[in-house]
């Protein structure tokens, strides 16, 4: 066992990943258009490859030692320090799950589609080969070009296969995300030629550190950029227009592994490059975040569409990382990176299960639906799971993140956080709200016709639901990972 | 495993913290379809808790001190959150407490939830209930019972709502979850409060500390208010007392269970476990202390108005809830426990009985039902006159004792308002259980028609239960069992006293404090104003109700302003509505809508807007001719050109 | 007037004359042409410097031959987009062309 332990170390396990959504690419473009069952079986394969490979990095991550594991650096470009550095640590490792086990529910739960499925899994593989590109990169120029690989792809992907008002939804996104970049790219060369210019390196350029304003400049770029694809307040407007146009796996990539790269980038780049900028500038992310969790319910509340209201919810779950992000804890980062995690597979089951209504019903407006519970119990069971994970019901896993990141907020921001915990009476109100409008009530004669969700695509979100409660009654797996990076990254402060 | 397999009192609890959840998740994953299946695995499952809780029980009954087992749960840097189990005296109680309630609703069910489409789905929501609460009760640490607390909301939630194609039971579901959700916050700040002022959240050193004033005053204090607000919104204490009238939604198995042993005995529980605590505290007594009365009054004056027989009972919990925790904040830790103990029995005895009346009735009106026959049904009418008079507090029942208990416990405060106001509930409970009591056994048929409803009615009857009888013995029996508890119960008093209050030097100091003004000859005078007052209550309601001349109406129908504040619930609910609608939704929710609409969409959108016009007024330049433009370009290079040469 | 400036006027003439014909020509095909001659003149200054300045002879030869090729490259691109436009347009008058506009 410890040999072949020993054999995978030397195998490019990262790279493998990263290049397996690249091929897989390549592979369906050159599979005929009207084979599309074979596009799909293509697809599936290859994102089951991925899961297998992101599983087995989970688990051979030795938490005991931390740090940099899987490291693959070489030098690419001398002039300008750019380094093929790919490596993970206790806070990508969950990350890189959760992209593989979003990629492969999502190629199950549009299995059904029939329209240009080739080139839907095309540009799937070109924004997955993106994030999984950020998760693994340790090298800034790198971040940034996978970064931007994932953005442009959702362009067409709402613009062609989405639904209500989608070239709107789609340039809303495109726009906010670039305007993002836009943000990211100066701060980033900007540390680079206050470095000196010959390092893209992240790990270099923390060893190298920086004067006070450079990083309180650097770091408030930083987190606005990425911030901005966290959906932090107020630039979150783009999530719930984008979301209710984009189809459904897309939805479930974007809300599940995009939001969280925002997240991710704000923790690995702006916090790790900055921390002194970070001192200076939590004040407003926690306020910010605040802000956000309360909101976000209450502007959910009055939602009448049911992708609108998962699109609101995610706004103020992501509040709960920024929140956790801004304490500068042990116990708020620990809860921001797994609420990451669990936010991602619990909107992932959401717009899953949504996905499924809405294909049968052509209809996601809550006053057309209701007692949905009769006609296909399955189904509906899916959305009112995750609807309690969103409430933070406990033994699902985004009760221990919410738990965390709140003993934490309170402890450093005492009135932030009492709110942002107030907040969480409203989410209540407003997720039963919407599953007692959608689900409850007297059987609706227009659904009766309508097959309750078959087995096979039932699959993905019985995976989901499973890691939801697998970590919700386990947290100590995925924790204790995370905590191996959180640490020392917390004491490097 | 082999530790594991060494440590039967181990095995034991483990058991009650696995075994339902297990049977969950098989019922719902796997034999949905299957109801008798379900049904045997949840029954079996609760049978093994029931088990293990008596053994559990039995063998730690003269344990020295407390057993402990823990776990991590989780670990985030120097906090440590446990997942293990607490035998002592208390929970092994309450344990054994909640399996055997548990036990008799779940069999109870096999009668009344027999033919219903969910049966699967409601043994599964059954199980989850269980399992909540069992594990609730045996945590060692306070965020282990936050966990399990907050899981009990669930369940009762799912329970309340099962009838969901029903509004007005999503509704009530939805209304008790967010409103025990409302207490929730300030219990999870409290507990919160507690670790940033202490830092140890198991339940046994927080008592200690308290009591040896080795925590500041104020975090004690602070943390005491907060977590009571916990208690307040599970308990149904004033001021969020209202969803537990409204949860009679849920089939009336499930009430019985909500209303006896689990979800608002969670709040009462956790006060007494924690009660060293809270005892270190007077302010925070003397707070609860009052809304206790203010509960237990309230509650009182709305079950006299109501003619909805299991609403009846729902403010009877409540008021009785009230007077558990009044005797918790005037000290007395065995008189609330004690009656937590009592009320559990009589209260799902009371419930189940409701509930044979409205299987066979169908309908939940007191009225409907005396017409209907309900006095022919003996055994369940015999049963509920039993519980009725514990509820009255009438000798021998287990009632009397716990009620006098907690008389004693008033009585010793200096301040006698206190005392006033329990001596007047137990006359207002007396009132409305008779009152209940009497207008089924003896109807009123106005008119002639309503006579030949009657005698229908009982043909009815008749029919039913000689066409599924093992339902309606399903449901006999453990209604019988129940009585039987009630009857005997009481004379336990000295053996659960000396059981709960051996250990616990703490617990004895505050006892004796409550005790001692008891005895002597005000003991006496006490014992005996009581029991005048609920025999007057009895009286009472015989007047009105009972005997041959009555009207039947009360005396609250001579004042109709009084009648319909209470039968509104003293507007409580329609503040409640006016909250949500007014300030909620059209406040926050419309403001913020608003806000992301018009400020920023419309900013972003106004920002476009000036991108596209502005690039629309650069566009005059592009006359679309490509030599203009070819010649602009070489006129440019040509200038450049110039610029740099010369 | 040595040789090399001889060759350099008759480049700048050719030059001129191509630059003349792409501006005030109207006929897309008399406008490709019209570059062709511009690629030529600068071809012949090249060829020039090769032949008198340079000290390595091949560069300027090179250079001559990739403008060549790319100036079949463009001829055969250039007609192409012609043909595509005259079968859009029916003409292939340049002015026609104006859906740029702004």
């Amino acid at each position: 066992m410890l040999m072949t332990a020993m054999e995978f170390a030397q195998f490019p396990v990262l790279s493998a990943i990263l290049f397996s959504t690249i091929l897989a690419l390549l592979v369906i473009l050159f599979i005929p258009d009207d084979r599309p069952k074979l596009i799909k079986q293509v697809s599936l394969g290859f994102a089951a490859v991925g899961l297998v490979l992101c599983l087995y990095v989970y688990f051979a991550y030795d938490t005991q030692k931390g740090g940099l594991q899987f490291v693959e650096r070489f030098l690419w470009v001398k002039s300008l320090g750019i380094y093929h550095f790919l490596a993970v640590d206790g806070i990508n490792v969950p990350m890189l799950f959760l992209t593989a086990v979003v990629l492969f529910t999502g190629v199950l739960t549009m299995w059904e589609l029939e329209k240009r499925v080739k080139e839907y899994f095309a540009l799937t593989y070109l924004l997955v080969a993106g994030v999984y590109g950020v998760f693994m990169s340790m090298d800034l120029f790198f971040i940034f070009v996978w970064y931007d690989v994932s953005l442009f792809p959702m362009y067409p992907l709402i613009a062609i296969w989405g639904s209500t008002r989608k070239e709107y939804g789609a340039m809303k996104l495109t726009l906010y995300l670039l305007a993002g970049s836009a943000l990211i790219l100066p701060g980033i060369l900007y540390l680079w030629a206050v470095a000196g210019g010959n390092t893209f390196d992240l790990f270099e350029l923390q060893r190298i550190g920086f004067d006070v304003h450079v990083q309180r400049i650097a770091f408030l770029m930083l987190y606005l950029g990425f911030g901005i694809l966290a959906g932090v307040w107020p630039f979150h407007t783009w999530s719930p227009v984008g979301h209710v146009a984009a189809p459904t796996a897309v939805s479930m990539i974007h809300a599940g592994v995009l939001m969280k790269l925002g997240a991710y980038g704000i923790l690995r780049v702006g916090m790790t490059l900055c921390p002194d900028g970070l001192v200076y500038w939590a004040d407003l992310m926690a306020l910010l975040a605040t802000v956000g969790i309360v909101y976000g319910a209450f502007v959910g509340l009055a939602q009448t569409d049911l992708k609108y209201v998962i699109g609101y919810s995610s706004v103020s779950h992501m509040g709960i990382v920024g929140l956790g992000l801004a304490t500068m804890t042990v116990d708020g980062i620990n809860g921001a990176v797994f609420q990451m995690f669990s936010h991602g597979v619990m909107t992932a089951l959401f717009f899953s299960a949504v996905g499924y209504i809405y294909d049968k019903t052509h209809t996601k407006m809550i006053p057309d639906l209701g007692g949905l519970s009769k006609t296909m119990p399955k189904a509906s069971a899916f959305f009112i799971i995750a609807a309690f994970c969103g409430i933070g019901v406990p033994c699902m896993s985004s009760f221990w993140a919410e738990l965390l990141v709140f003993i934490s907020a309170v402890k450093t921001y005492p009135i932030r956080g009492i709110l942002a915990v107030s907040g969480l009476v409203v989410s209540a109100l407003f997720m039963l709200r919407v599953v007692q409008k959608t689900f409850y009530g007297e059987k609706n004669p227009k659904w009766e016709h309508i097959p309750d969700v078959p087995l096979f695509l039932a699959s993905p979100r019985i995976i989901l639901v499973g890691i939801l409660v697998f970590f919700g009654l386990f947290p100590r797996l995925i924790l204790d990972v995370i905590q191996s990076a959180v640490i020392p990254f917390v004491n490097s402060l | 495993m082999m530790w594991f397999a060494k440590d039967p009192v181990l095995m034991a609890a483990s058991a009650c913290a696995t075994l339902p959840f297990l049977a969950m998740a098989v019922i719902l994953i796997f034999t949905r379809q299957h109801r008798r299946v379900s049904a045997a695995i949840s029954l079996s499952a609760i049978t093994m808790c029931l088990l293990s809780a008596v053994y559990l029980l039995m063998t730690l009954r003269h344990a020295p001190g407390p057993v402990q087992y823990q776990w991590a749960w989780i670990i985030s840097s120097d906090m440590i959150i446990p997942f293990g189990f607490l035998l002592d005296r208390l929970s092994l109680l309450m344990l054994t407490i909640v399996a055997v309630i548990a036990f008799l609703v779940q069999v109870y069910s096999l009668g009344y939830m027999a033919g219903d489409p969910g049966f699967s789905r409601y043994y599964a929501f059954q199980s989850l209930f269980a399992w909540a609460m069992m594990t609730m009760v045996i945590a060692p640490g306070m965020l282990q019972l936050y966990i399990f607390w907050e899981l009990v909301g669930l369940a009762s939630y799912l329970l309340i709502g099962f009838y969901y194609e029903k509004w007005s039971a999503s509704q009530a579901g939805k209304k008790a979850f967010v409103m025990t959700r409302l207490g929730d916050i300030g219990f999870f700040l409290g507990i919160i409060a507690v670790l940033l002022g202490f830092g140890d959240l198991g339940i046994l050193s927080m008592n200690e500390a308290a009591q040896a004033h080795k925590i500041a005053p104020f975090v004690v204090t602070l943390s005491s208010l907060l977590i009571f607000c916990g208690v307040v919104g599970k308990s149904a204490q004033f001021p969020l007392l209202t969803w537990l009238p409204d949860a009679m939604e849920g089939p009336t198995p499930v009430s019985a269970l909500l209303h006896s042993a689990t979800m608002v005995a969670a709040g009462v529980y956790m006060m007494s476990r924690i009660f060293p605590f809270f005892a270190a505290s007077p302010d925070a007594m003397a707070v609860a202390l009052a809304i206790g009365t203010i509960t237990m009054l309230l509650a009182s004056t709305m079950a006299m108005v109501t003619h909805d027989i299991k609403q009846v009972w729902a403010y009877s919990t409540v008021s009785q809830l009230g007077f558990m925790v009044m005797a918790l904040a005037s000290g007395g830790y065995f008189a609330g426990v004690f009656h937590l103990t009592t009320h559990a029995g009589f209260k799902a005895l009371l419930f189940l009985c409701s509930g044979i009346f409205i299987h066979e009735f169908h309908t939940n009106d007191m009225r409907e039902i005396g017409r209907g026959g309900g006095r022919k049904l003996t055994i369940p009418m015999v049963c509920m006159t039993v519980g009725a008079l514990a509820l009255a507090g009438i000798f021998p029942l287990s009632g009397f004792f716990s009620k006098e208990a907690i008389m004693g416990v008033l009585a010793g405060n200096p301040n006698k308002i206190w005392l006033l106001a329990g001596l007047l509930g137990a006359l207002m409970t007396a009132y409305y259980s008779f009152r209940l009591i009497f207008m089924i056994l003896f109807p009123r048929e106005q008119t002639h028609g309503a006579e030949a409803h009657g005698s229908h009615g009982h043909d009815d009857h008749g029919h039913e239960e000689g066409h599924h009888g093992a339902t309606f013995w399903a449901m006999a029996w453990p209604v019988m069992i129940l009585a039987g508890i009630t009857l005997v119960l009481g004379f336990f008093q000295k053996e659960l006293e000396h059981y709960l209050l051996g250990a616990g030097p703490a617990l004895h100091g505050a006892e004796a404090h409550g005790e001692g003004a008891g005895h002597g000859l005000g003991h006496y005078v006490l014992l005996f104003s009581a029991v005048s007052l609920a025999l007057g209550g009895i009286v009472w309601a015989w007047f009105e109700f009972g005997r041959k001349k009555a009207t039947q109406e009360g005396f609250l129908r001579r004042y109709p302003k009084v009648e319909a504040l209470f039968a509104n619930r003293w507007y409580m609910d329609h503040f409640y509505r006016w909250l949500v609608d007014y300030v909620v939704y059209c406040g926050f929710t419309n403001l913020f809508t608003r806000n992301d609409r018009r400020v920023i969409d419309g900013g972003i959108d106004g920002i476009c807007r000036f991108t596209v016009g502005s690039g629309r007024v650069a566009s005059f330049l592009q006359s679309g001719m490509l030599q203009y433009n070819l010649v602009l370009m070489v006129a440019g290079a040509g200038a450049l050109v110039l610029f740099f040469v010369l | 007037m040595n040789s090399l400036t001889v060759y350099l006027v008759v480049g700048a003439v050719l030059f001129s004359l191509g630059l003349f014909g792409v501006l005030m020509r109207r006929n897309l095909i008399g406008m490709l042409i019209s570059i062709e001659l511009m690629l030529n003149g600068a071809n012949l200054n090249f060829m020039a410097f090769n032949r008198f300045l340079a000290p390595e002879p091949a560069v300027g030869q090179i250079v001559t031959l990739f403008v060549m090729g790319i100036a079949a490259a463009e001829a055969a691109i250039g007609l192409s987009i012609i043909l595509a436009l005259f079968r859009y347009l029916h003409s292939i008058n340049v002015e026609r062309a104006r859906r740029l506009e702004g």
